[in-house]
């Protein structure tokens, strides 16, 4: 494509963006309120029913058949608009791997449901000790006849109290090397024996869980691929998602909310010094960006030319994950005095009121997480420093 | 293989560069007497003037190459590497644009008029007033480190007032003074001071005068964003070098976490800092003026990132880092520096805040 394409590519997203996403939904997430599924299914719906459910499937599974510059305008222009972003777990997560490694009947099962956003995923792979070591999960199952027997215990799964089902890494051979004898199934989440607790994080809204599986029986055609070759899917699944630090887009909305938020926060001649030193550490947020936009660019440029794309990723994770806190830090400056004081655990819970802006506060406390989900930054520093060594 | 930084533009002109660099890094390296240094720096000068680098970009017809904003960074990508003490953004960029189709422009591009450029912002010593003409025409005031080629020949001077001006003069004109320091990066610097000195010429006046030295901080602080990726990158390869030889405690110090993330992180800040000034030069290289926004934000980033990045390489250093002729230590020390020429972080967050 020439770039009077992408260009007027861009203004058709857009166009389609102001037009049929509707005002509730744009209004939570240009607030910066959690997202739900109810927010986020009805959006699904209406981009499928456009034809633009998944845009990084292939064309013959309900794909868009974009190439990744395409994609990332795409994402960019969702943001820009206050549109959710695409709801990923099923999407970007296990869609694609059932598109490489299902059989076809598991293709007819599961991806149209992804595709309408009937059916609601979430991922079973973290356990209490098994973490940023993800190969030493230690939930297990056992076949027996044409069942898997599941027991075990996984955690900070994001979404299990709204989800249908979970796309689970369990350990069907002990026999081996830790990343050998796991094994990927797919598991309804209203089977006997499952529980879900939810935990509360310090950001006061409900995001992940605790999932107790307790003899849960998962019929063996709900296995993705071989058995014990769940680690390669994984991988296969994480390698997926490089490219989704080259949106820049939500940082920037980011960075002039919370900009405009100075402004009205702390307005008026009596406030102008205040004002200013947070407005300088925006600046220099900014210039952070620039950077990791143009990092972002050329990783669209490197997956268009089918080259590799490096050590970019990490590094564009790794500094705007940073950036979003320093954001963060900025917003939390302007209301804390005013907010934090005010904090309240979960809408619509407990004794105090829900004074407007409190998103701010909680979205400082939501940021830390920045740097511990999707590798951590000291994972990324490890991977970074290996290469960068030779050693 | 461990890390090799790629240039931000590579081809002929950048090897050139590098290899001049290198060869003059060599030959300052054993020199410990500021004098012999300044005379290096003199004789170093005359080379890079028999090479034509002051006229690269100026126009065929007034005597220079009549290369492109891409032709100049690739000699700043070259010689960045290596720290080059010589005032190349200044000499072949900031220059040629103050003096335009000014009649010196030949003798600058050719080296031979070696000219100082006071700009708004040149500070001077406690108690001393800046430059500024009086009535009489004549000028008075001072700057003080004032980066120049060896041996100034000719001061170009921004003067404020009801009509700002920029103006030229000799600089061994009577009623100016020039004296000599050397820089923490080695380069030469001038306190120049007037005492009722008479210009040459006026160069420009008014908003012309204001454009023109816009025009040419913005394409020297470019020009600092360009050589300091360089000089980032050769210092992560450097730090990482040492780091892979030094053994303490029976092992490699390359094998120690905090170091290798400490590593990690100066490598964040070079990538970052590359992709902020590609994308600046980009934009200079395709727009027909020089877009001052994406610069005054790389050279923000140029300050932030080149103080830690300097920092860091110091420490992984250890005691080695508190050494003076360590190439890396003079690529800090580089570092250090361009965070202050052509408007520093201060000036460029004040103008971004201010727009």
């Amino acid at each position: 494509m020439a770039e009077p394409d992408y260009e007027a590519f861009r203004e058709e997203v857009r166009l389609f963006a102001l037009v049929h996403c509707p005002p509730e939904i744009r209004e939570v997430v240009a607030s910066y309120r959690k997202l739900s599924r109810k927010i986020w299914a009805p959006w699904q719906r209406i981009l499928h029913a456009h034809g633009w459910g998944a845009p990084s499937w292939p064309k013959q599974y309900g794909g868009t058949g974009w190439d990744a510059r395409q994609r990332v305008i795409f994402d960019e222009v969702m943001a820009e608009c206050d549109c959710p972003p695409q709801y990923h777990h099923g999407l970007r997560h296990l869609g694609p791997v059932i598109i490489e490694f299902g059989t076809e009947e598991q293709k007819q099962r599961f991806l149209p449901g992804i595709l309408d956003g009937s059916d609601w995923w979430c991922q079973g792979y973290s356990e209490p000790g098994a973490g940023s070591d993800l190969a030493s999960l230690r939930t297990a199952a056992r076949l027996e006849g044409d069942h898997y027997v599941v027991d075990g215990q996984k955690t900070w799964t994001s979404h299990a109290h709204e989800a249908d089902w979970m796309y689970t890494l369990v350990r069907t051979s002990k026999e081996e090397k830790k990343q050998q004898g796991i094994s990927l199934l797919l598991i309804k989440l209203d089977s006997p024996g499952i529980t879900i607790r939810p935990i509360r994080t310090i950001d006061g809204w409900h995001h992940v869980n605790e999932v107790f599986l307790d003899d849960v029986r998962v019929p063996v055609e709900n296995r993705i691929g071989e058995e014990g070759k769940g680690w390669t899917y994984g991988k296969f699944l994480l390698e997926r998602e490089r490219l989704g630090g080259a949106n820049i887009a939500p940082h920037r909305m980011a960075l002039q909310r919370v900009r405009d938020l100075v402004q009205t926060e702390l307005a008026g001649p009596a406030r102008e010094e205040e004002r200013g030193l947070l407005l300088h550490r925006l600046l220099e947020a900014e210039a952070e960006l620039l950077g990791a936009a143009e990092l972002g660019r050329e990783s669209v440029q490197a997956v268009m030319d089918g080259e590799p794309l490096g050590l970019l990723p990490s590094v564009v994770k790794l500094s705007t994950s940073v950036t979003m806190q320093s954001i963060s830090q900025v917003a939390l400056d302007a209301v804390g005095p005013r907010l934090a004081a005010r904090f309240r655990r979960v809408e619509g819970e407990g004794p105090n009121a829900d004074p407007p802006g409190l998103e701010w506060v909680q979205n400082y406390m939501y940021a830390r997480v920045r740097t511990i989900y999707g590798g951590s930054s000291e994972v990324q520093k490890n991977v970074i420093a290996r290469q960068l060594f030779g050693n | 293989m461990p890390f090799a930084a790629a240039p931000l533009i590579a081809g002929e002109t950048y090897e050139t560069a590098l290899r001049f660099g290198e060869e003059a890094a060599a030959e300052l390296a054993p020199l410990a007497e500021p004098s012999a240094q300044a005379t290096c720096l003199r004789a170093q000068w005359d080379r890079i003037a028999g090479l034509g680098w002051p006229g690269i970009a100026v126009p065929e017809a007034q005597g220079g190459a009549g290369g492109d904003i891409a032709e100049l960074a690739a000699l700043l990508c070259g010689a960045g590497r290596t720290g080059l003490a010589l005032p190349l953004a200044t000499a072949c960029g900031v220059v040629p644009t103050l003096l335009a189709g000014h009649p010196l422009l030949p003798e600058a591009a050719s080296g031979i008029a070696r000219i100082a450029a006071i700009l708004p912002g040149a500070t001077q010593d406690p108690g001393e007033e800046s430059l500024r003409r009086h009535s009489d025409g004549m000028l008075h005031g001072a700057a003080v480190g004032v980066e120049a080629p060896p041996a100034p020949t000719h001061v170009i001077a921004f003067v404020e007032g009801a009509e700002p001006a920029l103006l030229l003069l000799r600089a061994d004109a009577p009623g100016v003074e020039t004296v000599a320091s050397l820089r923490v990066d080695g380069r030469l610097a001038f306190d120049i001071r007037c005492r009722a000195a008479a210009p040459d010429a006026v160069l420009a006046e008014g908003e012309e005068a204001l454009r023109r030295v816009e025009a040419a901080r913005d394409l020297g602080a470019l020009l600092a964003c360009v050589e300091g990726v360089s000089a980032m990158g050769a210092l992560v390869e450097q730090t990482i070098a040492y780091l892979n030889q030094r053994v303490q405690f029976g092992a490699p110090l390359a094998t120690q976490q905090a170091l290798r993330h400490r590593v990690a992180d100066m490598y964040v800040e070079y990538e970052n800092l590359r992709g902020i000034t590609a994308a600046a030069l980009r934009a200079a290289t395709t727009e027909d003026a020089l877009p001052w926004r994406p610069i005054a934000f790389a050279k923000l980033r140029l300050g932030i990132a080149g103080r830690e990045v300097a920092e860091s390489a110091i420490q992984c250093h250890g005691g080695m880092g508190m050494t003076e002729e360590l190439p890396a230590i003079r690529l800090c020390k580089r570092l250090l520096m361009a965070e202050f020429e052509h408007g520093g972080r201060v000036f460029q967050a004040r103008r971004l805040l201010a727009a």
